[in-house]
């Protein structure tokens, strides 16, 4: 399979096919990120397109030999910020029909998350709520570093800051994120030690 | 039990859309394009920018003090503005090897240390000959004219500069922009230094030192329009 640079390349070279590749290679993971971001499908369906529509209006900014993906991720952050302004959707109540993706099984028939415990729904629930509670900051940083996988330095070069930023929205993110999280998990138990 | 946000990072994710139909729309008419060669645009928008500021200098003719001052301190003071033009406009249109994204940190960093330098060294080395003119403070108002002069001269290459960038930066804009005035300020200090015999160093710093801050204000407030994706 061609990597991206290989793909973009041929693309700017008028090749369609090689777009329908990079499109293939990148909107998965670029699509899970704006999922968490925007917390709402119809936003990230929308807002993948937008990407992929201004990637190719400006592809004559590509400088052949480097890597497009972390330059598209950007775009996405960019389009995302400019969405979550204009429409002030930014943080999308839990609750709505279409903002949580379920916890289903995979191809192998386990539950992703973790191969050897099956994920709790409710938990990634509570997750994704605490998540969108944190500061878009925050959020971009712990989503492209702790649950995209990039590094630091990586995320510091799609979010346009510094290496020591990132580490520091990362760092204070991830401390919220428990925070909520640890909050939110001991409710049901005083609730249920409450009735009692 | 597991940890929720490691849940989260592997939380199967729905397939994304099929490609739209304004973007099927658009692959249907796909034709090749050129991409983006930094360094042929650094040159081009060196070559340029050189030959509008050396036409302003003609027109404006030389300083009438040129003969007067130490050729060494004339030499060296033009090298400096000559750098302070092409480094900062080197930062913003050529990334690293590799990579996409504008060297907006190191740039920042170019826009400081131009904008510093030039306001100090000119307040604190400006050598006058018989021919010099002293506005001192009383007049220094009066050397708007070469503040004008500086901005016009920044003009192209912040110019040329947005437009080689066009549509290129989703992030780090602002920086880049602030070079590209950065740089083309420090043009036209260059010009001034050829053109300009007010040589007290107030005049000589903050205004030609000025050209610099104010261009490189300008640039970062006017151009990341252009620029962003």
């Amino acid at each position: 399979m061609s990597d991206a640079k290989d793909l973009m390349a041929r693309y700017c070279d008028g090749d369609a096919s090689a777009f329908r590749e990079l499109y293939a290679l990148v909107s998965p993971r670029l699509y899970g990120y704006l999922m968490k971001m925007a917390r709402s499908k119809a936003l990230a369906d929308d807002l993948l397109q937008q990407t992929f529509m201004k990637v190719h209006r400006a592809r004559t900014a590509y400088i052949r030999g480097a890597d497009p993906v972390p330059w598209i991720y950007s775009i996405a952050h960019r389009t995302f910020l400019d969405e979550a302004r204009k429409t002030k959707r930014a943080v999308v109540r839990v609750g709505d029909d279409d903002t949580l993706p379920e916890v289903s099984a995979d191809l192998d028939g386990q539950t992703a998350g973790s191969k050897d415990e099956p994920a709790d729904p409710e938990l990634v629930k509570t997750a994704l709520d605490a998540l969108a509670a944190l500061p878009e900051h925050q959020r971009q940083a712990v989503v492209l570093t702790k649950l995209e996988g990039k590094s630091v330095a990586e995320a510091a070069e799609i979010a346009g800051t510094t290496v020591g930023a990132m580490k520091v929205r990362a760092h204070r993110g991830y401390e919220v994120l428990r925070g909520l999280l640890g909050h939110k998990k001991d409710e049901p138990k005083k609730a249920a030690g409450g009735s009692t | 039990m597991t940890d929720p946000v490691d849940d989260l990072a592997n939380l199967p994710m729905p397939p994304p859309p099929a490609l739209g139909n304004a973007l099927e729309a658009e692959l249907g008419a796909l034709a090749p394009v050129r991409t983006r060669r930094p360094m042929h645009r650094l040159g081009v928008l060196a070559v340029l920018s050189l030959i509008y500021g050396g036409a302003l200098v003609l027109v404006l003719t030389l300083r009438k003090d040129m003969h007067e001052l130490p050729m060494g301190w004339l030499a060296a003071v033009a090298v400096g503005w000559f750098l302070g033009f092409l480094v900062p406009s080197y930062l913003a249109l050529v990334p690293r090897a590799g990579t996409m994204s504008p060297r907006w940190q190191v740039a920042g960093i170019a826009v400081a240390i131009a904008a510093v330098a030039f306001v100090t060294l000119g307040l604190m080395i400006h050598p006058m000959g018989p021919s010099s003119l002293d506005y001192g403070v009383e007049n220094f108002v009066h050397g708007h004219t070469c503040l004008e002069i500086g901005l016009a001269t920044a003009l192209v290459p912040v110019v040329v500069g947005a437009i080689f960038l066009r549509g290129a930066l989703p992030v780090g804009s602002r920086w880049i922009a602030a070079a590209l005035g950065a740089g083309g300020g420090c043009l036209g200090g260059l010009v001034l230094h050829l053109h300009c015999h007010i040589a007290d160093g107030l005049h000589i710093g903050l205004i030609h030192g000025g050209v610099v801050i104010l261009a490189a204000a300008l640039s970062a407030a006017i151009v990341p329009r252009a620029t962003r994706v």
